[in-house]
């Protein structure tokens, strides 16, 4: 799975269409509430255009897209941002994921905070997913054979 | 027109079903992923014509994408599997 591939059809197939498959996982993301989708579709999208990546361009050009360790700390970062705002509404007084109360930190009215604030956490889930498929994917892919980076 | 997109995806779910056979017992490798990218195009054409029976094809479509995306996926996926194995 790691061997280059020297089909240059598919190197060049994937290239192109690598940023396309990204910027859909985004319209994915960002429109969650109004259509289907959401922030683990949209993370499973954005994952498997790295994954496309990792298949055709091989693992060494791979790392310098997103290497082991950035996807750890994209994972981390994407859980932050979920509990972080979970965490931002019991510190304004209310239950936990209610949206309602950011209104007094973001200045708009209540409904609006609600739509603000589940857009925060379907990025912070639609990272996190995205992290963790393609963390996942390259540890099969490699099988444990590549040895670890600082 | 209700009544030819549900006749017209039932004629492609059984076209689907013949498929799934070659999927399943297919000789060799190579006829069981020939057979499950049939079922993939398919089941986006199946999808397209919920959508038009449901009259919500602008919905439909996303997921219709979606399921074209990873089934190109998928195709390169096991095409890279079979380089691997030297099978062709």
């Amino acid at each position: 799975m790691t061997k280059v591939t020297d089909d240059i059809i598919i190197r060049t197939v994937a290239r192109v269409l690598v940023p396309f498959i990204q910027l859909y996982a985004l319209y994915v993301i960002m429109h969650g509430h109004h259509s289907p989708g959401g922030g683990f579709q949209g993370g499973v999208i954005l994952g498997a255009s790295f994954i496309l990546y990792l298949l055709t361009h091989g693992i060494e050009e791979a790392k310098l897209k997103m290497s082991e360790m950035k996807a750890g700390l994209f994972s981390s970062f994407g859980l932050l941002i979920y509990s972080g705002i979970g965490l931002l509404c019991i510190i304004l007084g209310s239950n936990y994921l209610d949206y309602g109360k950011l209104s007094t930190l973001l200045k708009v009215i209540p409904a609006q905070a609600r739509s603000l604030g589940i857009l925060g956490v379907e990025i912070g889930v639609g990272i996190g997913v995205m992290a963790v498929m393609f963390s996942i994917f390259f540890d099969i892919s490699t099988g444990g054979e590549v040895e670890e980076e600082q | 027109m209700h009544t030819f997109f549900l006749s017209l995806g039932m004629g492609l779910f059984a076209l689907a079903l013949l498929c799934l056979y070659r999927g399943v017992f297919g000789p060799g490798v190579l006829n069981r992923i020939a057979g499950i990218c049939a079922i993939g195009t398919k089941t986006l054409i199946i999808l397209l014509l919920m959508g038009f029976i449901y009259d919500r094809v602008e919905m439909f479509i996303d997921i219709s994408m979606v399921y074209a995306l990873l089934n190109f996926i998928g195709t390169i996926t096991a095409a890279k599997y079979l380089e691997m194995k030297g099978e062709v």
